[in-house]
């Protein structure tokens, strides 16, 4: 059992420590499993009372099903989140009983989706009512008078008790979802992208309403969202997650200071705000998210990263990859036989494009650190035979004032870069 | 980015435009009483919040508006086609002062008036647009290619056929292969053993170069290979690009682009918008860049319209707007977003929410949730009236209004 974990400062309310979910890829008649999508790949971080913390990423790099997984929604597949309970961290999946009673009326979600959240044939009594209800905290007049109670600290009234979701504006409905999670007065609210369907008036609403609330209420929250500017409004640290795993963690006025992980930097340049300067540059990144279910070998940015060196994790997944848009060349491949992730024989159907790759792999067309890891290229008619270093995955390495990043890179090589 | 010769000429110019909606409540003004110009190569941004009428603004230069239950109840969507210079072919030259134009050869016509056959011939041809969800403007059973295809088989039949290396007057099944209007046993004629067989896989190949010249102009790679992919194989950042390779195709006058990275991830809309920018500047193509994302439209634009419940409120060169918004919504939405030092809890966000656009009354559609309105703001209809050349403004506080007292920005109504 791995019940009680390290960290027991008196204000720690939630513990997640290497979490993983991942999804079976199931395929054929009988429904065979053939490999695993790895949603969230081992992923740990601390939430303590009345913080709020960020955790931000592109879509598809797991910030939701994290999420989820600390509201109880789903079950990891290992490691687990654990909960301050009377004074001990307990697990939250194998909580029983009151315990776990206890754990999910202290933990509440607002989801992003508000038309898809909140029941189209319930009235708002019933909606913000329910957990009351379901807890025996209230019942028939005093139920109206706590409802109205919840739904004067979101902005709402009395008039607004009898009526149905769809007669309600984004706003709205994103704020009745927000007095339901504060019905049983919760510890800590998981808000998935609670106003990433709001217009930027109507955000800057919510926003300062969570605010207030949280001051009131000494609330936690755990903040997923895809917007840098929101997050750094409103979060007191960050995790910054990128397929599955943490790229960096750490407080964030420090992390929008000066980025340790080459990724949070492009995600900030990719969107500098309103009061920077009008002709600073935009900058995106090439490429799209590898596949969850075969995530890349050592560091999972390498393959976009522009400050990629020979020891980020180069493996035979790269020159496929690469091949597969190089003309020419993967019309004509025929078969890769793997020894490792790192070593690999790839036969043509002919001589010409064999050569055409190995001569490829040794010129400008492919990236510079790319060439450098590369320990064997052998040409043997229409076989060329590629290894790679063997590198272990990037681990997330504890860096200066509480600041976590998994990267090869120095800060200062990362910020050098920067100013280049 | 732009420059003074280019500003003279508008590609097309809204003048007060009505779109309503028939709706079982009444009739819903969506755009009511719109104006402005498209200058000649230049990025117009129009922002609003979700249903203030800037998809509606955007979708009427293209007619793409269902009626019923859409009414066109006034104003005139004019454009204006150009005739590109002969000497350089729109690069620009000293014969076409480096408009790349030849003057005096424009013609005009009323968008909104044309016949449907007459703007089928200008829509994605002349006038493009791209939308927001390249997910659902793509259709999911034709692979990419022959979705392209189907641009240059209905704009460029002729080019097609010189390409291919037929004679400009083929007639028969071959040209209708090539503009796309096959009759009852065209294509059993085109596949038997012989010339017309021969001479349609000419075409056929030189529509795939056609198409795979289009895609590469987007920096995708192995634009070959992807010709033959379904959309649902690609990303979403890819299957944009593919549609912003469709706009194009034609290298039209004006390119309306609907929210074009809002279904995007950040790192993906840089790319994305770096490559519309290119594009734009090197074709002398005219946008307008419809958004909600007001830090995106900054970037990206020479000018900014600032929409609200179906009118525009402020318009001006981006820098003016921005550096100096007059209107308090403007303002307002300014304030709205997070900035790096806005203390927590201290957004400013405005209060109220969008007002019915239901037989609207004759006041300032801002009123009531403006900060600064006086008795005269809930009597009267600002108009949007010049400030500087280039900026206007609808709003009394830059106005004399006719009667009572007038807002300022000094005076806060509660």
């Amino acid at each position: 059992m791995r019940a009680a974990v390290a960290p027991q400062a008196d204000d720690l309310i939630l513990s997640v420590r290497e979490v993983k979910k991942h999804y079976p890829i199931r395929e054929g008649a009988l429904q065979r499993v053939v490999g695993h999508v790895r949603a969230v790949d081992g992923v740990s971080f601390d939430i303590r009372r009345g913080e709020t913390v960020g955790l931000v990423g592109e879509s598809g790099c797991g910030k939701t099903t994290l999420g989820r997984v600390i509201a109880a929604l789903a079950d990891p597949t290992d490691g687990g989140v654990h909960y301050s309970m009377d004074g001990e961290m307990r697990r939250i999946d194998r909580l029983e009983g009151k315990a776990a009673q206890t754990f999910r009326r202290n933990c509440q979600m607002v989801f992003q989706d508000s038309f898809a959240s909140l029941n189209p044939r319930h009235l708002v009594i019933d909606l913000v009512g329910r957990p009351l209800k379901v807890y025996n905290e209230a019942a028939s007049a005093d139920l109206v008078e706590r409802v109205v109670e919840l739904l004067e600290q979101v902005g709402l009234g009395r008039q607004h008790l009898f009526r149905y979701p769809h007669q309600f504006s984004g706003g709205q409905r994103q704020r009745i979802s927000i007095a339901r999670a504060l019905a049983l007065n919760p510890e800590i609210i998981v808000l998935d992208e609670p106003t990433s369907a709001l217009d930027v008036s109507v955000q800057a609403q919510i926003l300062n309403l969570l605010n207030d609330l949280q001051k009131e209420r000494n609330l936690a929250y755990l903040f997923v969202t895809h917007d840098l500017s929101v997050v750094r409004h409103m979060a007191d640290r960050l995790v910054v997650m990128y397929l599955g795993k943490v790229a960096e963690a750490g407080e964030t006025q420090a992390i929008f200071d000066s980025p340790h992980h080459p990724y949070t930097r492009e995600l900030m340049a990719a969107k500098p705000d309103l009061e920077a300067e009008a002709n600073v540059e935009i900058r995106g990144l090439e490429g799209t998210v590898p596949d969850p279910a075969r995530p890349p070998q050592g560091c999972r940015f390498h393959t976009r990263c522009e400050l990629a060196t020979s020891a980020c994790g180069w493996e035979i997944d790269d020159i496929v990859r690469w091949l597969e848009d190089a003309p020419g060349m993967f019309e004509h491949l025929v078969g890769v036989e793997r020894t490792s992730e790192f070593a690999a024989e790839l036969a043509f159907d002919n001589e010409e494009a064999a050569g055409l790759l190995s001569m490829a792999v040794r010129s400008e067309q492919v990236p510079e650190a790319m060439r450098a890891a590369m320990r064997r290229l052998n040409l043997d008619g229409t076989k060329v035979e590629i290894e790679f270093e063997d590198v272990g995955e990037v681990e997330l390495t504890v860096r200066d004032d509480g600041r976590m990043a998994a990267c090869v890179l120095t800060p200062e090589e990362v910020a050098s870069w920067k100013n280049s | 980015m732009l420059d003074e010769r280019h500003c003279a000429a508008p590609v097309a110019s809204v003048r007060d435009l009505k779109v309503y909606f028939q709706s079982k409540r009444g009739i819903v003004h969506a755009v009511d009483g719109v104006s402005f110009d498209i200058r000649d190569g230049e990025t117009l941004g129009l922002v609003g919040e979700t249903g203030c009428g800037k998809s509606v603004t955007g979708r009427s230069f293209l007619r793409l508006l269902p009626v019923p239950p859409c009414i066109l109840a006034g104003g005139s969507v004019t454009f204006h086609t150009h005739v590109v210079c002969k000497a350089c072919a729109g690069v620009g030259c000293e014969a076409c002062d480096g408009t790349g134009r030849q003057a005096g050869r424009d013609r005009s016509v009323d968008l909104l008036g044309i016949s449907s056959e007459d703007m089928r011939r200008i829509r994605g041809d002349r006038i493009a647009m791209i939308f927001q969800d390249p997910g659902k403007a793509l259709n999911p059973t034709l692979p990419i290619g022959a979705q392209i295809a189907e641009v240059f088989l209905q704009h460029r039949t002729e080019e097609l056929i010189a390409l291919a290396g037929l004679p400009p007057d083929t007639v028969g099944a071959i040209r209708r292969f090539a503009s796309q209007s096959p009759r009852f046993g065209d294509g059993w004629l085109l596949s038997l053993p012989g010339p017309r067989r021969a001479q349609r896989l000419r075409v056929e190949e030189s529509l795939a170069k056609m198409v795979a010249d289009a895609l590469a102009e987007t920096q995708v790679p192995n634009p070959g290979k992807l010709m033959a992919r379904y959309p649902h194989e690609l990303s979403g950042g890819m299957r944009q690009r593919v549609m912003i390779a469709q706009a194009l195709a034609c290298n039209p006058d004006l390119l309306i682009a609907d929210e074009p990275t809002t279904a995007l991830d950040v790192t993906v809309e840089a790319r994305i918008l770096e490559l519309i920018r290119n594009l734009q500047q090197r074709r002398k193509t005219s946008v307008l860049y419809i958004s909600h994302d007001l830090s995106l439209v900054r970037r990206i634009s020479d000018r900014v319209a600032v929409m609200y419940a179906g009118r525009i409120v402020e318009i001006g060169t981006t820098a003016e707007v921005f550096a100096n918004p007059r209107h308090p919504y403007t303002r307002g939405l300014m304030a709205a977003v997070p900035g790096a030092d806005t203390p927590r809890g201290k957004l400013a966000a405005i209060r109220g929410t969008v007002p019915e656009l239901v037989d609207p009354p004759t006041a300032c559609r801002f009123a009531g949730r403006c900060p600064h309105e006086t008795g005269t703001c809930r009597s009267n209809d600002p108009v949007l009236e010049a400030i500087t050349p280039s900026q206007s403004v609808a709003c009394f506080i830059d106005h004399p209004a006719q009667s009572g007292e007038r807002p300022t920005y000094e005076r806060v109504t509660k």
